[in-house]
């Protein structure tokens, strides 16, 4: 994995964006947000920013197994 | 070769009688055995950690029937991936102790498997770049001291006297102002310290089995009582998973989520060159990131930095990583401009949430997890092996390894070195 495509700006180097943590996938409990997490080889959830681009905040889908991208969208988008 | 599990003891004096029976000598370390339908305990993964808890349960707690099930061969995870440092120089009380443990069971490691392991306490060198980076270490080093672990805080007339190879004489883009060091810290071989401590296993009457998958936990009234693996079906009274690096996915097989998210951590080697540098260095410089460096036996300057970050199985390494580490290591040593990489690779790392290990039960009162190493596996596997040991054989934890439980994110007694937070990237 060496690029990641921003909705908006295009394909990018990998060193523009930075990873800002997993989203949470472990039940509502405050505890288990913060701290726990189900690992699953086959895909990630990931919130990513756009840091050297755009700044947009980005919801990033990858099989951490083979590094493939699911798929990236604009977290505002997600979020509504 | 006839598989013997009688190993002779290795000496001068065995190499001379090995040349004199034209190496007839020579047996296979380990391996050779069936896996068998039942075993008091099972330890699944051959690594520094399942190895080292296998052979202190036999030698120092006489359990029986102890099998380590690895699912490629041993030692091809991290304990074959990592860069060879070993140090105890940590700032909070419970890895202080914890870690010292270590560096002196590193002290006579090859004595007590009766196997070189090559420890060479050449010293860790973190370098300081400021007044700030000076006062960071002084804190460090001063709280090492009080526990009784030794540290050196030198200014840079110090450091030009113990380190001359660092040439502090020259104009630099980043002066080196001081520097923290601990002696006893070095580098051991890695590979030596798997082959050592699976040879001492087998010896003590250990099943090393490998090729074979654990693919489940079968459980019967609360708990666990055996393993499916791709070898068939295994009775266990215990279970012991030392599988960091891919202890998250243990957790989902278990159904409890755990505080580990899976991180890469890379590193490289350069093609081999006379002796340059004596000492492992740290090194963090502005706006890059970090290299630490340490020159191997063979010649080859091994070189890491910082995790990928983010969550990864690959065992690839991102280029740009590699490109910072490089920067990193030439910035400090300019005369290595000219090097070659010979290898680059990467290792996937329990990354916990506070950055500590956890050693603690798992959802059944008879499964114990030895997770979480994070990038700091290697120095602690002596006494981690020791220590879990102790807990499996006993149902008690040892005081050295009771802050390392799962309960600690629970009732916020979280062991996070750096400051950083819950998020496992940063630590």
């Amino acid at each position: 994995m060496n690029q990641l495509h921003c909705p908006f700006c295009g394909a990018r180097e990998l060193h523009e964006f930075e990873f800002r943590k997993t989203r949470a996938n472990v039940g509502s409990a405050a505890f288990s947000q913060v701290y726990l997490r189900v690992d699953s080889p086959e895909l990630s959830v990931e919130y990513w920013q756009h840091v050297q681009g755009c700044r947009a905040w980005l919801l990033v889908e990858r099989n951490p197994s083979t590094g493939v991208v699911l798929g990236v969208e604009m977290l505002p988008a997600v979020s509504r | 070769m006839e598989f013997s599990r009688l190993q002779p003891r290795y000496s001068a004096l065995a190499l001379l009688r090995a040349r004199l029976s034209r190496d007839r000598y020579w047996h296979p370390l380990w391996g050779g055995h069936r896996l068998q339908a039942a075993y008091d305990v099972v330890v699944v993964g051959a690594g520094g950690h399942g190895l080292a808890t296998a052979y202190h349960l036999a030698s120092d707690h006489g359990v029986k029937r102890v099998a380590v099930l690895e699912k490629r061969l041993v030692g091809y995870g991290n304990v074959g991936r990592n860069t060879t440092v070993v140090r105890s120089n940590y700032l909070l009380p419970e890895n202080h102790y914890f870690y010292e443990d270590s560096l002196r069971r590193w002290e006579t490691l090859s004595r007590e498997l009766n196997y070189n392991v090559m420890y060479s306490p050449r010293g860790v060198v973190d370098l300081a770049l400021s007044d700030d980076d000076m006062g960071r270490l002084a804190r460090r080093g001063n709280a090492m001291r009080l526990a009784g672990i030794d540290a050196e805080l030198m200014d840079d007339a110090g450091l030009k006297r113990f380190c001359p190879e660092l040439g502090l004489q020259a104009p630099r883009r980043f002066p080196i102002v001081g520097a923290l060091v601990q002696r006893r810290g070095g580098t051991a071989r890695h590979d030596a310290v798997a082959w050592g401590y699976a040879r001492a296993a087998t010896a003590r009457g250990v099943d090393i089995i490998e090729h074979c998958e654990v693919t489940g936990v079968r459980t019967a009234g609360g708990k666990a009582v055996g393993v499916e693996t791709t070898l068939g079906y295994v009775k266990a009274d215990r279970i012991v998973f030392a599988t960091a690096g891919h202890t998250g996915m243990i957790g989902t097989m278990l159904g409890t989520p755990l505080p580990i998210e899976t991180h890469l951590l890379q590193a490289m080697v350069s093609e081999p060159i006379k002796p340059l540098l004596n000492t492992v260095i740290v090194f963090i410089f502005p706006g890059h990131g970090e290299t630490y460096i340490a020159q191997s036996d063979r010649g080859g300057l091994v070189m890491g930095g910082h995790l990928d970050g983010f969550p990864s199985y690959t065992r690839e390494g991102r280029w740009d990583r590699m490109q910072d580490v490089v920067a990193g290591a030439v910035e400090l040593l300019p005369q290595i401009g000219g090097v070659k990489i010979l290898r680059q690779w990467a290792g996937t790392n329990d990354m916990t949430m506070d950055g500590s290990p956890i050693l603690d039960r798992i959802r059944y009162d008879n499964v114990f997890v030895n997770a979480g190493w994070c990038y700091g596996g290697f120095k602690a596997i002596p006494a981690s092996g020791a220590a879990f040991a102790t807990f499996v054989a006993t149902g008690t934890p040892p005081d050295l390894i009771k802050a390392y439980s799962l309960s600690r994110f629970d009732t916020g007694h979280v062991l996070d070195e750096p400051g950083a937070g819950p998020f496992p990237v940063r630590q």
